[in-house]
């Protein structure tokens, strides 16, 4: 019984940190490029949205999955037009888009499903891997996941991967360090910055598709509810580094996990207090209280070539 | 640097001409984007603009609401032209609304406040509040300095966790939450006495207009006088424009940052009391409903003129009013008002681009 308690509890950590884990390394990279990307909530509820309507109305949930990422790539247009080619206000872009998310969602889920609510989706199939799927209790509880799962744990090892020891990877980095010498090299620091808000609207909208079409098939206003700005707590937490913040993410799952199980096992600690960790221990990390922090020098200022 | 530029030129109460008509051009122009919307979702457009004018401005009551929300607006915007005239970035307001409303719930219930004679009854929760704003804006100055750690982080995360404190005081009976008489109890606080609510200008209660209006139009003008008149708001203006130099000037800056952080968190646990003693009498979850992002909106659309703040203030108030009677009165989905807010916030978070260039140029 204990052991059955903790499968599933490992298993739904890795479902609930799955959106995050994607939402995080998107947003690290765009924020090692110097682009603080407040608007991944928005982006996810438009894929979340998206990718349900596809589904719904095809009865596929690839074509789910494609219209959540086509949708999501004229929103990470918007935010990279708007904060680096007009260089505006990173925060306020962010919430901006978000509130505009919010409502054209609810709006168009109101006006397209109303009554039909109830629909069921389909969503996307389970799988797991090979040997351990067959791993008694544990196999089941853990490893049978829909498989955007283990895309995500193979995007986050590429992204890592790609940051390290790539080319593209060090000019993503110098965007946010030293933007001018990537300048005087030669590159284009907007190409760079927008290529790097859109591929944090790509991963953005792989997390809100896993979320509506892949975790609970259905979609319901609002349905990220913070799960973007999770994402970046994660990323501070994990102190702007692709492993941690992957870790951060594991954490902040866990953390969720844990609220829905606790009241189950008869321990009496308040949810907020649940809910507030993972901020809480973001705060605590930009605090200095977990070792150096080191952010991105050039995060949330715009590049401008003349002094 | 757009920053610089904007901050190096002294503070006005009243916006260049430009200034004023592009942003008013904008909001007209998405407002009438927004009565497409209307009329496309099968609503007589019509019965919106009537519902809408009729929660705006339609009575003395409507009036009055829209107003105090103009109220709060213009205080966490005003806290956040303060410290962008340090070149910082306050983006706690709704963070700091939160632990005001927990500290002037507190002390009205269970501080023995409401015995108190000259006012002080309602006084003293507010103040409180005011400091508790101060302390979680000065937490955000105090790492800057001391850890440099990036404002704009600090305040987002001391925003969260500060909601969740809300959540947490009013979940748990052993601080705010409401002792439990049925188990259908709200999880929310006791409504506060009436002594310790904000007092209200007129006896009738049908224009419920409180003190927190005028005390709002005398920090107006005290903002606009420290920003542009005072050594302090220099100082200010110093440290945001050239750290080095204003180092070499002998400028305290790391007292100035804290301080500049505390007041615009003072700013903001101000808000909260005026929204918790003027208006909803008790602390329940959510208690901060956005009013904090939002005036961080209104704070940066101002760039930094006092007035531009009332003028965005009023305008995010009675667009607020307008919108929550055009749902109920005309069935317009609420979530037109947000596509219209968020167009707005967007465009006009744009429209810097050209106001600084216009500028740059001139």
């Amino acid at each position: 019984m204990r052991w059955q308690l903790l499968a599933v509890f490992l298993g739904s950590t890795l479902r609930l940190a799955v959106p995050l884990m994607l939402g995080a390394t998107g947003e690290l990279v765009s924020e090692m490029a110097g682009v603080l990307n407040m608007s991944i909530e928005g982006m996810m509820l438009t894929a979340a949205f998206a990718g349900a309507l596809g589904a719904w109305a095809t009865g596929e949930p690839m074509i789910g999955l494609a219209c959540g990422i086509i949708a999501v790539m004229p929103v990470a247009l918007l935010q990279a037009f708007l904060s680096v080619t007009l260089r505006a206000n990173q925060v306020v872009t962010g919430l901006g888009i978000n509130i505009l998310a919010l409502g054209s969602t609810t709006l168009a889920y109101r006006e397209i499903f109303g009554e039909r609510s109830r629909d069921l989706i389909p969503g996307f199939p389970q799988w797991s891997p090979p040997l351990l799927g067959h791993i008694p209790v544990f196999g089941g509880a853990v490893f049978q996941q829909v498989w955007v799962v283990y895309l995500a744990l193979a995007l986050v090892a590429v992204t890592a991967w790609v940051v390290r020891y790539t080319a593209i990877g060090l000019v993503v980095r110098a965007a946010g360090a030293d933007p001018r010498s990537v300048d005087k090299a030669g590159l284009s620091i907007v190409r760079v910055r927008y290529g790097v808000v859109l591929f944090a609207g790509f991963m953005s909208a792989l997390a809100g598709t896993y979320l509506s079409i892949g975790d609970i098939n259905t979609f319901t206003e609002g349905m990220t509810n913070g799960a973007g700005y999770l994402a970046i707590a994660a990323v501070i937490f994990g102190n702007w580094r692709v492993g941690r913040a992957f870790g951060a993410c594991l954490l902040f799952g866990a953390a969720t996990a844990l609220q829905f199980q606790l009241p189950d096992m008869g321990i009496p600690l308040p949810t907020a207090l649940l809910v507030m960790m993972p901020y809480l221990l973001a705060f605590f990390a930009v605090a200095g209280l977990v070792g150096r922090q080191t952010a991105p020098v050039a995060l949330t200022v715009p590049y401008r070539r003349a002094a | 640097m757009s920053a610089a530029s904007e901050s190096a030129r002294a503070p006005r109460l009243w916006m260049p001409s430009a200034g004023v008509t592009i942003p008013v051009a904008t909001v007209l122009l998405t407002l009438l984007f927004g009565l497409v919307l209307i009329a496309l979702t099968g609503v007589s457009v019509g019965d919106a603009i009537g519902a809408f004018i009729n929660g705006a401005f339609g009575s003395g009551y409507v009036i009055a609401a829209s107003i105090n929300r103009s109220v709060v607006y213009t205080l966490v915007g005003l806290g956040f032209i303060v410290a962008a005239r340090a070149n910082l970035t306050n983006v706690g307001g709704e963070g700091q609304i939160a632990v005001g409303g927990i500290a002037a719930t507190a002390v009205a219930l269970y501080g023995g406040v409401k015995g108190l004679p000259l006012g002080l009854a309602f006084i003293v929760p507010a103040l409180a509040a005011t400091v508790a704003g101060a302390a979680w804006g000065a937490l955000a100055g105090v790492l800057k300095v001391k850890a440099g750690t990036n404002e704009v982080i600090s305040t987002l995360l001391l925003t969260f966790i500060g909601i969740w404190l809300v959540y947490w005081c009013v979940e748990s009976s052993a601080l705010l939450r409401r002792p439990m008489t049925t188990t259908a109890t709200l999880p929310e606080s006791l409504e506060i006495a009436n002594p310790t609510r904000l007092p209200l200008l007129s006896g009738d209660p049908s224009v419920p207009l409180n003190i927190g209006l005028p005390v709002t139009v005398i920090l107006v003008i005290a903002v606009w006088v420290i920003l542009a008149r005072s050594v302090f708001g220099w100082q200010l203006r110093a440290i945001g424009l050239n750290e080095l130099a204003s180092r070499r000037a002998g400028i305290p800056r790391a007292a100035l940052v804290v301080a500049a952080m505390a007041i615009a968190g003072g700013f903001g646990g101000l808000a909260g009391a005026v929204m918790l003693q003027g208006d909803q009498y008790l602390l329940k979850a959510g208690f901060s409903s956005g009013y904090g992002f939002d005036g961080l909106v209104i704070g940066l659309l101002a760039r930094g003129s006092a007035a531009g703040v009332v003028a965005g203030a009023l305008l995010f108030g009675f667009l607020r009013s307008g919108g929550i009677n055009m749902e109920m009165v005309a069935r317009v989905p609420s979530a037109i008002v947000m596509v219209i807010q968020g167009l707005i916030v967007v465009t006009l978070a744009a429209m810097a681009f050209w106001l600084d260039r216009r500028k740059v140029t001139r």
